[in-house]
């Protein structure tokens, strides 16, 4: 059986269905991804909770990487994704062979392999697939 | 507040340098522009190191090799601006009074970094998604060219002029030229982006030395003033450098000019920050050398080479020069220095007396990128 952990501890649950954690300040409303000790906005410390972010987004931008990094797939599909929560974050895009992948294509959360070690071990992290079906 | 001069500048060539370590290399690098300035080691009061990989108190390791010890030397990590970073530092000691004569050095060495990339830093979120520097400026290519209809062709001859440059570069490891149609062909790294709208992984060093308006006469008849030296960094944008322009590089330009008292239409030259085909082409923009969305138009005709409205790497840059991260900013200085003295040779850019030097460096997740710098200077 394959080992896998996760990427780190304070990126997501599992679900399902799977959601980011992410951080909602008490004063202002605003959420954050990832989790951030202080509000970067205001600049005040002791406002910030952690919560779970849903899933769904838009692409904001996209590559498609050759030359990547060892343990990383390649080709590579890496993208920038504007949540419907607020936040945008750089993230990988899965199961894309096949999509006419564009910019403003709809996506949501799913947890797969990020990277696989030397030994053998797959990295859990966050990605984001195409949705089909793109009214839903 | 006294005005700083450059009086000198030494600097390796960029290559692979397998058998040299790079203590020696910043070493040959810091006493070429010892030597190039007239200054004796025991007149030099300060010194900055800008180096983002080679360890802790790299300068002191370079400067006890000539000798040189018992000054205060710092130590400068800001990624691919760290020896831009380091003459920013030296520029502003050399200002405060701290000092009449420093010396700003910056290498690295990288031929060590597996799969030709700079090393992946781990605690960076964005980076441990399998993001490499060619992505980000592959989505930056892609936001430009959506907007305003930037072409491949037009970049593709980005690359051809700087290698142009860099073939005229004793400093540069390249001897031949390439065509648009070799650049199109290679190997891609990060669709649109192939290994020849890439800069290469390098190897060297780069020095110079920095002085007081009320000493450097002493050395040189004709010192190089720096006339603007301004260090940013980004601000959370979400998208990092994946848009299709550098806001900090547009902040720190308008400063620059500001305090400098000179305006784009006023620059003969300038050593950009250009790891990618498409960053020199934004920058363009961003520096004020044409508006938005006109880089394209203005690569088609000529605006940024020798002899057009003003000659953008004319050293080849750093896709044709090499990039090695910390001795980059350094060498920009450095050949400000040797151009604005009418000194570059078969690069030489006639009549060239307002120099422009523009470093971006850091991925960092959330913000823009770590850093940016612009200089100015007046020869």
């Amino acid at each position: 059986m394959t080992a896998t952990r996760n990427l780190r501890d304070d990126l997501f649950v599992a679900g399902p269905p799977p959601r980011l954690l992410g951080s909602r300040c008490r004063e202002t409303g605003e959420l954050f991804y990832p989790v951030q000790v202080m509000n970067p906005v205001t600049h005040r410390a002791g406002t910030m909770e952690t919560c779970e972010l849903e899933g769904t987004g838009r692409l904001l931008n996209f590559t498609r990487i050759h030359r990547g990094m060892p343990g990383y797939d390649s080709p590579l599909v890496l993208g920038i994704v504007e949540l419907d929560a607020g936040p945008t974050l750089t993230a990988q895009i899965a199961d894309w062979a096949g999509t006419d992948l564009h910019i403003g294509q709809r996506l949501d959360l799913v947890i797969g392999t990020i990277r696989t070690d030397p030994d053998g071990t797959r990295v859990l992290g966050p990605k984001f697939r195409p949705i089909k079906d793109e009214n839903l | 507040m006294s005005a700083v001069h450059v009086i000198g500048a030494g600097m390796t060539q960029f290559k692979p340098h397998p058998t040299v370590e790079v203590h020696e290399l910043a070493r040959q690098a810091a006493w070429a522009a010892i030597e190039s300035s007239g200054v004796r080691p025991e007149d030099i009061e300060l010194a900055y190191a800008g180096h983002a990989y080679q360890g802790q108190c790299f300068g002191q390791k370079v400067l006890l090799k000539i000798g040189m010890t018992g000054m205060p030397v710092v130590n400068c990590e800001n990624a691919c601006a760290s020896g831009a970073s380091a003459v920013w530092g030296v520029v502003n000691a050399i200002k405060a009074g701290q000092a009449d004569i420093g010396i700003a050095i910056g290498a690295e060495k990288l031929a060590s970094a597996k799969g030709g990339f700079t090393p992946l830093v781990a605690d960076d979120l964005e980076s441990s998604m399998g993001r490499v520097m060619p992505s980000v400026f592959s989505m930056m290519a892609r936001k430009h060219m959506d907007r305003y209809g930037t072409t491949l062709d037009q970049l593709a001859r980005i690359a051809v002029k700087n290698r142009r440059g860099g073939v005229r570069n004793p400093y540069s490891p390249w001897r031949d030229e390439i065509t648009v149609e070799d650049v199109l062909a290679a190997p891609m790294i990060a669709e649109p982006l192939t290994r020849l709208s890439c800069c290469p992984v390098s190897d060297g060093a780069a020095a110079v030395i920095l002085a007081s308006d009320r000493v450097a006469r002493r050395y040189t008849a004709r010192p190089v003033e720096v006339r603007a030296a301004i260090l940013a960094s980004g601000i959370r944008n979400g998208v990092g450098m994946a848009d299709d322009h550098s806001e900090m590089t547009i902040r720190a330009a308008r400063r620059a000019y500001e305090v400098a008292g000179i305006g784009p239409e006023d620059v003969d030259l300038c050593e950009l920050h250009d790891p990618f085909t498409i960053a020199e082409l934004v920058h363009y923009e961003d520096l004020g050398f044409c508006a938005p969305g006109e880089g394209g138009r203005g690569v088609d005709e000529g605006w940024f080479d020798i002899g057009g409205r003003v000659a953008v790497s004319p050293s080849g840059g750093l896709l044709a020069r090499g990039h090695p991260l910390g001795a980059t900013g350094v060498a920009q200085i450095a050949e400000m220095f040797w151009q604005l003295r009418g000194e570059a040779g078969e690069r030489q850019v006639p009549g060239a007396r307002v120099g422009l030097a523009h470093t971006v460096g850091g991925g960092v997740t959330q913000i823009e990128a770590g850093a940016t710098s612009v200089h100015i200077l007046v020869g």
